[in-house]
């Protein structure tokens, strides 16, 4: 089965990538943040669905619908974020337990809505890319690679130069930096933390959002969709270091290719075994992420 | 709070008790059927339909001024309990019910899993449950003296769609056959790979995955060793996402069969022109030429009164079979001619009951199995074969009930 070699690599690199659109925004919220969303997956969620109401509303291609999915829930995360920081900046102890509690909820209210709102049926976002895919042969090498997984890999790596720009070139990037580093000295130096903090939120609610017309359009959506998805974002971050941005994306990567490793190779009954047996060796060696630069 | 306060708190709790243990000694003008089943969590969908079927049974038979005992008729309630997709949360649910509710009868959840873990808690309380979906062989094995089901076991219907395939002339000759690990798609799996390797068809892999799991690495590597057949069992989502797979990787094989899933009206709009001509198996359609003696008459009645509940989506056989397990214990009741509420020695004669029942139904012949390995679930159906044919599910085997002729090898998904 050497011949499955590439394509094992290939794969497990491409669902690297989903995992990796799962994770960014949340490893942003929490790096400049600090908060733990455990919506995230339901903003993912949300996101796929206005997808697809998009989709049959218009008749259009669902792609074309990021746009317009970034603005309405970057809009709702900008709006949003207020209520969040009243939580976290209150005088009551343990903020943070707080905040993750908040989200929780948060969480729970979008999925019940969603249940009610748009049914309990699984939907499907159907692109001109859905079908399509790459093949490339070589003597007894081959590959396959399908065209919207690499999109998806494609929306990802474009999403975190964008933030890398973002935070390392922008006055806007300084400030959030600033913000994330320590919030009193920010505010003292003349920095708007509460309006930094809300375009944060807004940019990663927004984000996430995008994510769902991806994850619907390479494998499928539906309301029950969001715990999963939370869950691989929160272990990705940790693997890669609580609030270590740059460390996600090969965190991601080495989640997938272990998956598709295991899945080709070994037996996938215990894929998930296996996923979590490294993990947990990881974490036990290195608590602060496999590049020891998390919190 | 004021002392006073208290006592207020205090005499109203004493109230409530008093009504808690007054209560269910008086006489019931109403039969009590709890539902244990799926409302929320993964298995959301399927549960959301045997719902369908129960509610479209319990309006159907209250329409009509309930179930007759001695010249009276009591009308049926039915009192949820929501296993959320969790065999810890099924049996609870059915603790509730027994215990607190006291109910007469349960109708039993979507899933085999919870089915499994509901059936020993109601034979502590001697309570009969008939299940409109679990398919699993295991829950049978057990032989619960108190839990039967309207529709066979998945080894039952999931081999006769194998053989079916082996017969045909250019026939598959080679298979890769996954499986989700939970109760029921598990047993779908081993069950077409029993069935594949009794009819001569080599199984090139066999595996049973973590639920949800991406199959795109396991595709690939089924691309290279191309089996005519991939069999796969499991839920709706797994199984859209399956075809969405092969299709991304550009891999048809001459037959693709997933059984339970691919009759759910949203697996077809899910996947448009893509779900076409995958196959499944099936005890139900609403074209069977049934005839009914107790509720709707034909299937077609059946299939037409439900629709008009739920226009968006057409009744499949998990619904059907849902809305018979009610019909069953509407026709037993009858037979029993005890008013609610029933007491142990009433309940116990329902299952004697039930053991004997003999019933025409717009779903079929309802028979339970008295013993062997089938023991309480329904023997007197035939296996069906569907296929999806222009969105919608066709028979295709057998022949005296088919609608369509069966396509294979299938259509190249870049040539559709």
């Amino acid at each position: 089965m050497l011949i499955l070699l590439p394509q094992a690599i290939v794969d497990g690199i491409l669902l690297g990538g989903i995992y990796l659109t799962v994770a960014m925004g949340f490893s942003l919220a929490y790096g400049v943040l600090h908060v733990i969303d455990f919506a995230v997956g339901e903003w993912i969620m949300l996101g796929a669905f206005v997808g697809l109401t998009f989709t049959n509303w218009f008749h259009l291609d669902p792609l074309l619908s990021l746009p317009v999915v970034f603005v309405i829930f970057a809009a709702v995360g900008w709006m949003l974020q207020p209520l969040l920081q009243r939580v976290l900046s209150g005088s009551r102890g343990r903020p943070v337990l707080m905040a993750l509690v908040f989200t929780f909820g948060l969480a729970l209210a979008f999925r019940g809505s969603a249940l009610t709102v748009f049914g309990i049926f699984t939907h499907s976002l159907n692109t001109a890319l859905s079908q399509g895919s790459w093949h490339v042969n070589w003597g007894s090498f081959f590959l396959t690679i399908p065209l919207i997984r690499l999109a998806g890999l494609v929306y990802a790596l474009a999403v975190i130069v964008v933030l890398n720009y973002l935070l390392k070139k922008t006055d806007f990037g300084l400030a959030v930096r600033a913000v994330a580093q320590h919030k009193e000295a920010a505010g003292l130096m003349g920095v708007d933390i509460k309006r930094t903090s809300a375009a944060v939120y807004g940019l990663y609610v927004g984000i996430s959002a995008m994510t769902g017309v991806f994850i619907g359009a390479i494998v499928s959506l539906n309301a029950s969709m969001g715990p999963d998805l939370s869950l691989f974002a929160f272990f990705v971050v940790v693997l890669a270091g609580m609030g270590y941005l740059s460390g996600v994306p090969w965190a991601s990567f080495l989640l997938g290719l272990i998956q598709s490793f295991f899945l080709i190779y070994l037996n996938p009954s215990y894929v998930l075994l296996a996923l979590f047996t490294i993990l947990y060796g990881i974490l036990l060696i290195s608590p602060t992420g496999m590049f020891r630069k998390g919190v | 709070m004021h002392r006073k306060g208290w006592w207020v708190v205090a005499a109203l709790m004493l109230a409530l008790g008093l009504t808690l243990v007054t209560g269910p000694t008086m006489a019931a003008d109403e039969f009590k059927i709890g539902v244990i089943t799926s409302l929320s969590g993964d298995l959301a969908t399927g549960g959301s339909v045997t719902k369908r079927g129960y509610d479209l049974w319990a309006k159907a038979v209250n329409a009509q001024g309930g179930i007759e005992i001695k010249g009276k008729k009591y009308p049926v309630r039915l009192i949820y309990g929501d296993d959320q997709s969790q065999p810890a949360q099924a049996a609870s649910a059915a603790e509730r019910l027994a215990a607190q509710e006291k109910v007469d009868a349960i109708l039993g959840p979507y899933a085999s899993g919870t089915t499994l873990a509901a059936a020993p808690v109601l034979e502590k309380y001697k309570i009969p449950m008939i299940t409109g979906s679990a398919e699993s062989p295991l829950i049978w094995k057990q032989k619960f003296r108190y839990t039967f089901g309207t529709i066979p076991p998945v080894n039952f219907t999931g081999s006769a769609a194998i053989k079916v395939l082996a017969a045909l002339p250019q026939g598959p000759k080679t298979a890769v056959i996954y499986g989700t690990n939970d109760t029921f798609s598990k047993a779908t799996a081993e069950a077409f790979q029993s069935t594949a390797e009794q009819v001569g068809i080599k199984v090139l892999r066999f595996n049973i995955l973590p639920p949800k799991q991406d199959m795109t690495p396991l595709m690939s590597a089924a691309k290279v060793l191309n089996p005519d057949l991939i069999a796969f069992g499991g839920h709706d989502e797994e199984l859209i996402n399956l075809v969405k797979v092969l299709t991304q990787i550009n891999f048809t094989p001459k037959a693709l069969i997933m059984h339970y899933g691919v009759t759910e009206p949203a697996f077809a709009q899910a996947l448009g022109k893509n779900a076409n001509e995958v196959l499944g198996a099936s005890v139900w359609t609403g074209s069977l030429p049934t005839k009914g003696t107790l509720g709707w008459p034909t299937a077609k009645a059946y299939a037409d009164a439900a629709v008009a509940e739920y226009p968006k989506d057409p009744a499949d056989y998990t619904q059907a079979a849902s809305s018979a397990a009610g019909l069953v214990f509407q026709a037993a009741l009858s037979q029993l001619a005890v008013a609610p509420p029933l007491d142990e020695a009433a309940r116990t004669k329902l299952v004697e009951v039930l053991e004997k029942i003999d019933l025409q139904t717009f779903y079929g012949h309802v028979k339970f199995a008295t013993e062997g390995d089938y023991y309480h679930s329904n023997a007197g159906l035939t296996p069906l074969m569907v296929q999806i044919t222009g969105g919608k599910e066709a028979v295709v085997a057998p022949a005296d009930s088919a609608q369509a002729k069966l396509v294979y090898p299938m259509t190249p998904w870049d040539k559709r």
